[in-house]
């Protein structure tokens, strides 16, 4: 308890959490503004739109137009730039000790080196959390003033709905959790921030078309799961939330994420409890 | 709890540290290599030895943050990994800059604080104790060496700890800020903590250390008291003394060691400079210079550990 006492300490008392709060907030606003713009659009003249596309992206457009899909849509914005920086404030949180050479003073005050990083991992997971939760304190009343004026009855209460919004608060916790093992494993600050940020950006992009290349080339179908397995992927498979066909179930991308926080985490603590801190 | 904290407290209040057969072997170099030593409480230790003699090393796996390739190193009969509190047991002083750049002086120590389990107030109290309260609300980065030092020694005195180790604690401090850690650990020591300090400034040594532990290329060269390692070195006092009449003055003398130093006066052995002194008058022999040469930790030092190369 002290030590996530200290931990949390740690994090408040330099200018990071803010600003990535800052920046985390601020880009929610863009994507919900981005994400109002281009569903009033897709509201506005469906027709219109679906007449440059083949059938299968109209059937995808026009099941979006439920309200159901379209309240889940809504209320998940900024999970893209929000999962990120929850994912880099955990990093921070552990290469920061290097960085600055206060892993000497921390482990002088716990020589139990495991301890400390579970304590990084439960103040971890609680930001995603409480950012979590003033994301979707905007979101939701967003929301139902963006599809009220829409004319659309917002399905707020509908499970689909709150379902979505629960397993994007498991997505916000998981990546804090991803970060910090990746932190743990990759003890350079920047190393760590630039494998982290290349995986979730253009290492998804080029994961996917990899994949379906190989897919399309060597005809092999199984060879189309393996993209699953990259975290982005397996978290956009997780918070859609429904069995779309021709996809896992959402829960296999719970299981990727949390195998990857378990894995990172696990090697990195076996690391710290053996190397040598100078 | 509290029946642990008492147990700790017992055990501690002896504060000997114990390092026996500790080596640390990387691919290339035997850094630490077989070294055994212990510190008493109540003094303060001077740990000794050239850049690269490992001195960092030993003190890093005395605190566990090393693993060492042989050998073990207790503190008060415990290892540091094992004590309940460490942070009240041990304080230690490594590095001048171990705080995050953008944290407050105060923050940082409430950091250390809270991990140990200690109350908030008493980062304030370790920073009037090393006088930083004006410098409290300040960030890191701002400090200058000698404060983060002193900043460094209040991380350290935090849990009140009964021994204080100390890594080059000197680098960065001005003349009066030596001064005044020299008074501070000589106070500590005198409350009965054990005091481990490494160094390569030896005339501070002399100043400040009771006992000397002396390294040179990771293994034990000499440890003691300073004035028994010194005598020990078959480097007792001389009398340097200049006369026109040397050969007049030896004979008044009479069989006592002498050798002429280089700039022509003699170095007498085994005699008082009171001695030399009353034998010119008897001799009726000017003296133009009369001295006694006490032999310094340096010197003692740079004899014990010439011929140990130091970057290996």
């Amino acid at each position: 308890m002290r030590l996530i006492r200290s931990e949390f300490l740690k994090i408040r008392t330099t200018n990071v959490w803010w600003l990535f709060a800052l920046g985390a907030f601020g880009l929610l606003l863009l994507a919900f503004a981005i994400n109002a713009l281009n569903m009033h659009f897709v509201l506005d003249q469906p027709a219109e739109m679906a007449e440059g596309m083949d059938p299968e992206g109209a059937a995808a457009m026009s099941a979006l137009a439920e309200p159901v899909a379209l309240t889940s849509y809504m209320v998940t914005s900024g999970q893209y730039f929000g999962l990120m920086f929850v994912m880099l404030l955990g990093i921070i949180t552990v290469t920061n000790e290097y960085h600055h050479q206060t892993a000497t003073t921390t482990f002088l005050a716990t020589p139990q080196r495991t301890s400390v990083i579970l304590a990084k991992a439960a103040v971890g997971g609680v930001f995603g959390v409480v950012l979590w939760l003033v994301t979707t304190a905007v979101t939701v009343p967003a929301t139902a003033i963006f599809l009220n004026s829409e004319n659309i009855t917002p399905a707020l209460g509908d499970w689909e709905v709150i379902r979505a919004i629960l397993l994007n608060g498991l997505a916000y916790a998981l990546w804090a959790l991803i970060g910090i093992g990746i932190g743990v494993l990759i003890r350079s600050q920047i190393g760590a921030t630039i494998t982290a940020m290349v995986m979730y950006t253009v290492g998804t992009i080029a994961v996917s078309i990899i994949v379906n290349v190989l897919t399309n080339l060597l005809e092999w179908d199984w060879l189309a799961n393996v993209q699953w397995a990259m975290p982005s992927l397996a978290s956009n498979l997780m918070t859609s939330g429904a069995d779309l066909p021709g996809q896992p179930s959402y829960w296999v991308g719970a299981v990727v994420l949390i195998a990857w926080a378990l894995v990172t985490g696990l090697i990195g603590t076996l690391l710290t409890r053996t190397r040598d801190v100078s | 709890m509290t029946e642990h904290t008492v147990r700790m407290g017992n055990v501690i209040t002896d504060g000997e540290i114990v390092v026996s057969g500790l080596a640390k072997h990387y691919k290339q170099v035997k850094a630490v290599d077989g070294l055994s030593f212990t510190i008493k409480p109540g003094r303060v230790t001077g740990f000794l030895g050239p850049n690269g003699a490992g001195k960092t090393t030993t003190l890093r796996m005395i605190l566990n943050l090393v693993s060492p390739t042989a050998g073990t190193a207790t503190i008060g009969g415990v290892r540091y990994a094992d004590l309940a509190e460490p942070l009240q047991a041990v304080g230690a002083v490594l590095e001048a800059s171990s705080a995050h750049k953008g944290r407050t002086g105060r923050n940082h120590l409430r950091v250390i604080a809270a991990a140990a389990g200690l109350p908030a107030s008493r980062a304030d109290e370790a920073l009037e104790l090393v006088g930083l309260t004006p410098a409290a609300k300040r960030k890191f980065k701002g400090y200058s060496l000698g404060m983060k030092q002193r900043l460094g020694i209040a991380a350290a005195m935090l849990g009140d700890p009964r021994v204080l180790i100390l890594d080059e604690p000197a680098n960065g401090l001005d003349p009066e800020g030596i001064r005044w850690m020299r008074d501070l650990l000589q106070k500590l020591a005198g409350e009965g903590r054990t005091i481990l300090v490494s160094s390569h400034l030896l005339s501070e040594m002399e100043l400040l250390a009771d006992d000397v532990v002396i390294i040179a290329a990771g293994r034990l060269v000499a440890q003691g008291p300073v004035a028994d390692v010194i005598g020990g070195a078959g480097n007792a006092g001389s009398v340097r003394v200049r006369t026109p009449h040397p050969d007049t003055l030896l004979a008044a003398l009479d069989g006592v060691g002498s050798s002429n130093s280089e700039d022509g006066a003699l170095v007498l052995t085994g005699v008082t400079a009171e001695q030399v002194g009353d034998a010119a008058l008897r001799a009726g022999v000017a003296v133009h210079e009369l001295v006694t040469e006490r032999p310094d930790l340096e010197r003692v030092f740079l004899d014990l550990t010439a011929g140990k190369e130091a970057i290996r």
